[in-house]
């Protein structure tokens, strides 16, 4: 411990307006460690790190590397620095190589036998196998957070910081992925440090954590002095009660032991006929890659489905289908008793399909639109002029009525929707598709990038919905969020669904093992 | 009707005249296409390629009226094409207002500016020399439309395979293929993607300010407001033709400019042929192009939108 | 998650009216004065005198008597050009095709007038419907290709610019056609036959000041286009698909209907300029010529642009345009190229480019921040 922290960050402060992201944040990073940096969405641990690499400046204090003072105005000066940062999404174009991807942004002469050596060098030395020649739109998601950590490492950084690494991977390849952290970590003395709000993945994989709630550093110490619930307390600042709380942070093993609730069972056997059914829904993208591949699934009227599975398995193409906004190749959608058009405008929301969709800032509202027309894109209310006219007093008093009841906060109906908060844009997209009595609700990742108080209440609605008779469909890639809610469980794979299981029979491991696909290459 | 035809085509066919002159008119477009397909593949349709031409040309003529040397001339016409590309990249990649309406203003504005001095200065203006490339112009039929030019459109010859070489060989052209791509990913990689695009830009109205010089001063002989007339779009369309390829590019402007000189020579063989169909061929072509092999051909990612940090 | 270091709001932003409308304006005016003083400095260098060429500008387009007529017939097209062009970009299309969409409509409304054989206002009824027919088809051949084969509408739009440029030139050759088949006109060539008086717009006189009723016509369409955008069930749907195609398929907006009508109506806007030039008696003396369309399928572009997209904006924006237009016709007396309004003219356009632009980034910025999922 004499040696100084390879980086270290004193009081850093950064405001976002008038909420504050980091409050005198103090972390070291050392040599030789997995540095676990823990903490729910919206803790601040991303914009530490983006203080680190240069992509925010803070308002307040010091970075020190190797001991040495100095400031990181931009990524650039961080590379020179020796940090490095794993990106999760857009550091990748699709349509050059692996070898040109690595070596993109780089100030060096183009040579391509020495880049494609490199890369070649790099990925034998890590174990991360690996074609220099492959274009990297034909590479799986797993392959490609391979190119980005070999960019990475490229540079020899002496500090590497990968957030969030594990979303896109199945359980499988996140332990490689850890194997290959140690590796680097044992081998090379480089400092790792590992941003995540996966409570278990932090316990496994690291030396040393970091806990930060609400901006500020709660509590760290040495993963060998650390137990889960102790964690998890912490991170969420009072002892986990609830059971969603449990699941936004992570907390697996609070929930296994509990039951399902009984109801949503109760409810499933009562009802004879599916208010939602798939069958065999297959379909290809413009590329002519498979994005549902034969996927079949029933939801019934007041259950709630959840589909678990590693990000990047189909989730996003099953949500687009129940939007009206995937056509498919072969198989059939039914939604009560009408066979809505997949891929037609409109058609599943006619037939009674709410969405709330993941990228809601996309499929879910219009950022440029008001309140109140965002609380009535559907059908809005028409004149007594005319049905071509809209009523703009009834669009008002509805949307005044909505905002009340769903506790939507903002200055008004009138207020342009980007101004409002990532949890009440929720709301009103959940508003907006509850209030319109569906026959099933689907909520794609409902809860990403939320605080605990959004997500307890979009969980909370959902739960409602489903005692109102609602079929809902969660789609996640968060299993404690599938674990905490779902009264059954199916697990998709590589655009299908190869497994089905009652919340009361869940056996954390075998889904795990489900997710990575396992059953499937058994059989 | 048809048996005319045919003989129209085999006359203006045994000519070498029209070879030289189509090649002539290639090489305009040429100019153009050469700067235009880096600022494509770069994602910007750059559409005051035109106004670049023609101010480069404009330009062209006070440079050689003034100092009575086509080089001078060139030059001059170049920094114009540049200075054209400049406002065009910084309006549209600095302030990323929208790109086609950027240029199609350049467009009125060169014009209204070149026409509004011309009315003024009226620079007198001659061709430039002719140069034989000794042993190379005896080809038959293609040695003279190939090697027996005025100087400046040699100019071209070095300047093609220069911009493959840029683009697929140095660092900087593989930065601005990852821009025209994936913008988002070329920010994270610390690549300035606003300042690649405008560099692309500025490549392409010096090419184009070159491209009116050579119009000017290697082809026309003296200026006038419509001396460019839509050869900068046709250059555009040569680009989208040619599937963003600069092989495609080059070959679209050699049939683009084939089909004009056609055009011209057409009734000098006294058969009076439809030149509205041969003047809109590029276009219609284009698009013919582009309904076909719509799915075939794999355009810039990222073409014509615009990059703002923090705005996907 | 991308970066933003820009200064970023949180939920409850408040809007600040006063300052914010200070802050715009100060924009423009910079820009504007910007702009104004480039022209100037071009002026400068060749010679000319500012001030007269100001004052004759002025005359040119409201002092001298008549000139207001004038300059409403020059803003009758742009307007008509600059309202389906907003329909268009309300629906997040970019037509930039105007100047060939106002040719052909123009030129099928000749044609119609030229072969009916009868003259009369139900002509003229007929003459319309052409010009808008015209310019719907030739957006219309835009639309399909966009949604039949995916290929960008700005792109076939302005293709088509030039395309329509040579087939209305083919016309003006062709006395089956468009050519005036008169045989005592002599060698006339590429010019059409003019148009019967019978069927003439009719011009009201104000005041002195005469021009043809389709500025009437101009008027309520851009009172219709501003309530349909504000009060309709089509406009919403429109500006839903402009904003998020996404999320408007998903409550019921098919794309390619929309879409392609966005387009089309566009297109017949731009046709009825057309058709309104012809026979109003502003343009080319009721008579058509290849280079009929003058410029005012871009410039009505441009209006839309500086009128931000708003339907009533748009007509003193098209009365700005329109004065510059016929302002410059007087400028031949004072000496100095008439081409100057032109250089004037694209400055304005370009200083009035700057403000939104920045205003846009800056709002999209604040937008992000704020409804970004905090970091």
């Amino acid at each position: 411990m004499t040696a100084p922290a390879a980086a270290e960050l004193r009081g850093i402060t950064k405001r976002f307006g008038a909420v504050v992201a980091c409050d005198g944040v103090d972390v070291a990073l050392r040599r030789g460690e997995i540095h676990g940096i823990l903490g729910e969405n919206g803790a601040g641990k991303s914009t530490l790190m983006k203080v680190l690499i240069g992509l925010v400046l803070p308002d307040a204090g010091t970075i020190g590397i190797d001991g040495e003072a100095c400031r990181i105005r931009d990524p650039a000066e961080a590379a020179e620095r020796g940090i490095g940062m794993v990106h999760q999404h857009f550091s990748l174009v699709e349509p050059l190589t692996v070898w040109e991807n690595v070596i993109l942004g780089e100030p060096i002469r183009l040579d391509a036998a020495a880049a494609r050596r490199r890369v070649q060098e790099i990925s034998e030395r890590y174990g991360l196998a690996i074609d220099p020649d492959e274009r990297i739109s034909d590479l799986s998601a797993g392959l490609r957070q391979r190119v980005e950590i070999i960019k990475c490492l490229r540079r020899d950084p002496a500090i590497v910081i990968l957030d969030e690494p594990t979303s896109v991977l199945t359980p499988g390849e996140s332990e490689q992925l850890f194997a290959v952290l140690r590796r680097v970590v044992e081998t090379e003395n480089k400092a790792v440090a590992l941003v995540s709000h996966k409570l278990d993945e932090v316990l496994a994989a690291t030396d040393r954590i970091t806990i930060m709630r609400a901006g500020a550093v709660v509590d760290h110490r040495p993963t060998a002095e650390a137990d889960a619930p102790g964690l998890a307390r912490a991170m969420v600042g009072r002892p986990v009660s609830l059971r969603s709380e449990a699941a936004a942070v992570g907390f697996i093993e609070a929930l296994s032991e509990e039951p399902a609730g009984a109801e949503g069972t109760a409810a499933t056997q009562a009802a004879p006929a599916p208010v939602l059914s798939i069958r065999g829904a297959t379909a290809r993208g413009r590329d002519g890659r498979l994005l549902l591949d034969g996927l079949s699934l029933e939801v019934y009227p007041g259950e709630i489905v959840g589909v678990a599975g590693v990000e990047g398995n189909g989730q996003a193409p099953l949500s687009d289908l129940l939007s009206s906004l995937l056509p498919l190749d072969g198989g059939s959608v039914r939604v009560d008793d009408a066979a809505p058009a997949p891929g037609r405008p409109g058609a599943m929301a006619a037939a009674g399909v709410a969405v709330v969709p993941a990228d809601r800032h996309e499929s879910g509202c219009v950022l440029d639109m008001s309140v109140a027309e965002n609380l009535t894109l559907v059908s809005p209310p028409r004149s007594r002029l005319g049905r071509a006219v809209i009523d703009r007093t009834a669009r008002q008093e509805r949307a005044e009525q909505l905002i009340a009841q769903f506790g939507i906060h903002t200055s008004g109906p009138d207020a342009p929707m980007w101004s409002l908060s990532g949890g009440n844009q929720q709301r009103v997209v959940l508003a907006r598709e509850l209030s319109g009595d569906p026959a099933v609700l689907v909520a794609a990742q409902p809860t990403r990038g939320l605080d605990v108080g959004a997500i307890e209440y979009i969980s909370e609605r959902l739960r409602e919905a489903a005692r109102d008779g609602v079929g809902v469909l969660l789609i996640s890639t968060e299993l404690e969020e599938v674990l905490d809610l779902a009264d059954r469980i199916a697990v998709i794979f590589r655009g299908r669904i190869i497994g089905e299981m009652d919340r009361a029979d869940v056996d954390v491991e075998r889904l795990g093992l489900l997710m990575s696909g396992a059953q499937e290459e058994a059989s | 009707m048809v048996g005319d035809f045919f003989a129209a085509v085999g006359d203006v066919l045994s000519n070498e005249v029209t070879y030289s002159s189509g090649w002539r008119l290639a090489v305009a477009l040429g100019f153009v296409a050469v700067g235009e397909w880096i600022a494509e593949r770069a994602g910007t349709i750059n559409v005051s390629v035109e106004g670049a031409m023609l101010g480069g040309a404009f330009a062209a003529g006070i440079g050689y009226d003034a100092s009575g040397s086509v080089s001078v001339g060139l030059l001059v016409g170049a920094a114009v094409g540049l200075l054209v590309g400049a406002v065009q990249a910084h309006f549209s990649h600095n302030l990323t207002a929208d790109q086609f309406v950027v240029g199609l203003t350049l467009n009125i504005l060169v014009l209204g500016l070149a026409s509004f001095l011309n009315s003024s200065l009226k620079p007198e203006t001659a061709t430039a020399h002719v140069f034989e490339v000794p042993g190379l112009v005896e080809i038959p039929l293609l040695g003279p439309a190939l090697f027996g030019q005025p100087w400046p459109l040699y100019l071209l010859y070095p300047l093609v395979p220069l911009a493959w070489w840029l683009v697929y060989r140095t660092r900087w052209g593989l930065e601005v293929r990852a821009v025209g791509e994936n913008p988002q990913a070329a920010d994270v990689s610390s690549i300035d993607v606003n300042a690649r695009r405008r560099q692309a830009v500025y490549i392409a109205g010096i090419t184009s300010g070159l491209g009116g010089g050579y119009l000017l001063l290697g082809q026309v002989g003296w200026y006038e407001d419509s001396i460019v007339g839509g050869q900068g779009f046709i250059a555009i369309a040569a680009v989208i033709f040619g599937g963003w390829t600069l092989r495609g590019a080059m070959f679209g402007c050699l049939l683009f400019g084939s089909a004009n000189s056609f055009r011209l020579s057409l009734p000098g063989v006294g058969h009076p042929l439809n030149s509205e169909l041969l003047s809109s061929l590029p276009f219609v072509l284009t698009i013919c192009v582009m309904a076909l092999f719509a799915h075939r051909t794999r355009e810039p990612q990222s073409l014509a939108r615009p990059f703002i940090r923090g705005l996907r | 998650m991308t970066a933003v270091d820009a200064a970023a709001g949180t939920g409850d932003m408040r809007y600040d009216r006063a300052r914010e409308g200070a802050t715009v304006l100060g924009i423009y005016v910079a820009s504007i004065a910007v702009a104004l003083l480039v022209a100037a400095l071009v002026l400068w260098a060749t010679g000319g005198s500012w001030t007269t060429v100001l004052s004759a500008l002025l005359d040119g387009s409201l002092r001298r008597p008549g000139r207001w007529g004038d300059t409403i017939g020059e803003a009758i097209p742009l307007l008509l050009v600059a309202l389906g062009t907003i329909v268009n970009s309300k629906a997040g299309l970019v037509n930039i095709g105007q100047e060939g969409q106002l040719f052909v409509g123009a030129a099928l409304a000749t044609y119609v007038a030229t072969h009916i054989g009868i003259s009369g206002p139900f002509v003229l009824l007929l003459m319309m419907l052409a010009g808008v027919v015209g310019g719907a088809v030739w957006a219309g051949i835009a639309s399909v290709l966009r949604y039949q084969r995916r290929i960008p509408e700005v792109l076939t739009t302005l293709l088509l610019v030039f395309v329509a440029a040579q087939a209305v030139g083919y016309g003006l050759k062709n006395t089956d056609l468009l050519l005036d088949p008169t045989p005592d006109t002599g060698n006339r060539n590429l010019i059409s036959d003019q148009l019967d008086t019978a069927t003439r717009l009719p011009r009201v006189s104000w005041f002195g000041n005469e021009f043809p009723v389709s500025a009437f016509v101009a008027l309520v369409l851009a009172i219709l286009v501003a309530l349909a955008l504000a009060w309709t069930v089509v406009g919403f749907r429109l500006q839903m698909l402009g904003q998020g195609p996404r999320t408007a398929h998903r409550a019921g907006v098919s794309e390619s209907r929309y879409g392609g009508l966005a387009l089309v109506v566009s297109g017949a806007f731009c046709g009825l300029a057309g058709a309104f030039m012809f026979a109003g008696g502003d343009f080319g003396n009721y008579r058509l010529t290849p280079g009929f369309p003058v410029n005012i399928g871009w410039e009505g572009l441009l209006v839309a642009l500086v009128a931000r997209s708003h339907p009533l904006v748009a007509i003193p924006a098209a009365f700005v345009f329109a004065a510059l237009r016929t302002g410059s016709g007087f400028l031949a007396a004072t000496g100095v190229d008439r081409d100057i309004t032109r250089v004037v003219q694209a400055l304005l356009v370009l200083a009035l480019l700057v403000p939104p632009a920045v205003l846009f980034v800056r709002d999209r910025r604040r937008a992000l921040a704020a409804a970004r999922d905090r970091v």
